[in-house]
């Protein structure tokens, strides 16, 4: 059924990445999801992709059936609105998605320097066209599905990831999506917020069942 | 994915002392605890969405998320290794 789907979509679409399971390959679905939403607000295309998507009663599926309805009653302008008062805003955003606010109550502190030691060691950069502090919430969320691909070089072994998510993403992770579910501007952002708050616990769960 | 399978994984889940198995049946709870958690619902496409995830090797230069990418010292050592 599905999951052979996704691998001979995965393969077919890249010709080269071999995940090392099936599982694999859809965490790092999921952590992209959830990185180009919180990156930038979905454009009609992906807007029109994510309203296609069919939830099911599991714990990632009653979220994102959610999400694929707001994504149905909504437009692109919309969305980016929200995404400006939530994220932008005047001044400041709503919310500051970023770890180093989380756990110190300060922009561009210890963790944003803890992450950019791991990044060294990892061997990953920032794109050129990236401007904000590497701990932005997409950032750590694209790294993840990158160390799960293979896009740094090969996919990271399961206890690297485990490494990178417990010292960069579980802390306040959490936190962040509990934000976002509840921020008074999140009207399709408030489902991303249960989405992402649901699929950490269950990283988080998963990565406590191997060394 | 039938519901026998479904039960096995259930019950597998419920193993609280994962550390006692050997390491290929922590893996084998861990792949079925995240299929019962509805990875699945990705499957199906998407893929404007998710990113391009698919790229093997490629830098995202202009991701959305960012294009986080391989540092080009490391990238030159991997073509030197002809990884």
């Amino acid at each position: 059924m599905t999951a052979t789907t996704a691998r001979a979509d995965v393969d077919g679409a890249s010709g080269a990445l071999a995940f090392a399971s099936e599982e694999d390959a859809l965490r790092a679905r999921f952590y992209g999801l959830i990185a180009n939403l919180l990156a930038a607000p979905p454009d009609a295309a992906m807007l029109a992709e994510l309203a296609h998507l069919e939830g099911d009663e599991s714990d990632l599926g009653r979220p994102l059936g959610t999400l694929a309805a707001a994504a149905r009653e909504t437009v692109p302008q919309a969305v980016a609105g929200e995404f400006h008062d939530l994220f932008i805003g005047v001044g400041r955003g709503e919310l500051l998605p970023y770890a180093s606010y989380y756990l110190t109550g300060f922009l561009n502190e210890k963790p944003l320097a803890r992450l950019r030691g791991a990044m060294r060691a990892l061997g990953i950069e920032r794109g050129p066209s990236v401007k904000e502090p590497e701990d932005h919430i997409a950032a750590i969320f694209d790294m993840m599905a990158g160390l799960i691909s293979g896009r740094f070089g090969q996919p990271a072994e399961l206890a690297t990831q485990k490494a990178f998510f417990t010292a960069h993403l579980a802390d306040w992770g959490p936190y962040f999506f509990r934000d976002l579910e509840k921020a008074s501007a999140a009207r399709f952002y408030a489902p991303l917020g249960a989405l992402g708050g649901t699929f950490i616990a269950i990283e988080q769960a998963a990565f406590g069942m191997v060394e | 994915m039938t519901g026998r399978m479904e039960q096995e994984d259930a019950m597998s889940e419920r193993n609280t002392r994962p550390h006692e198995n050997r390491d290929g049946d922590a893996v084998t709870d861990r792949r079925g605890f995240l299929r019962l958690a509805g990875l699945g619902t990705l499957a199906g496409g998407a893929a404007v969405v998710t990113g391009g995830e698919t790229v093997a090797g490629e830098p995202l230069e202009e991701g959305r998320a960012g294009g986080y990418r391989l540092t080009a010292h490391v990238r030159q050592a991997y073509d030197t290794a002809r990884f």
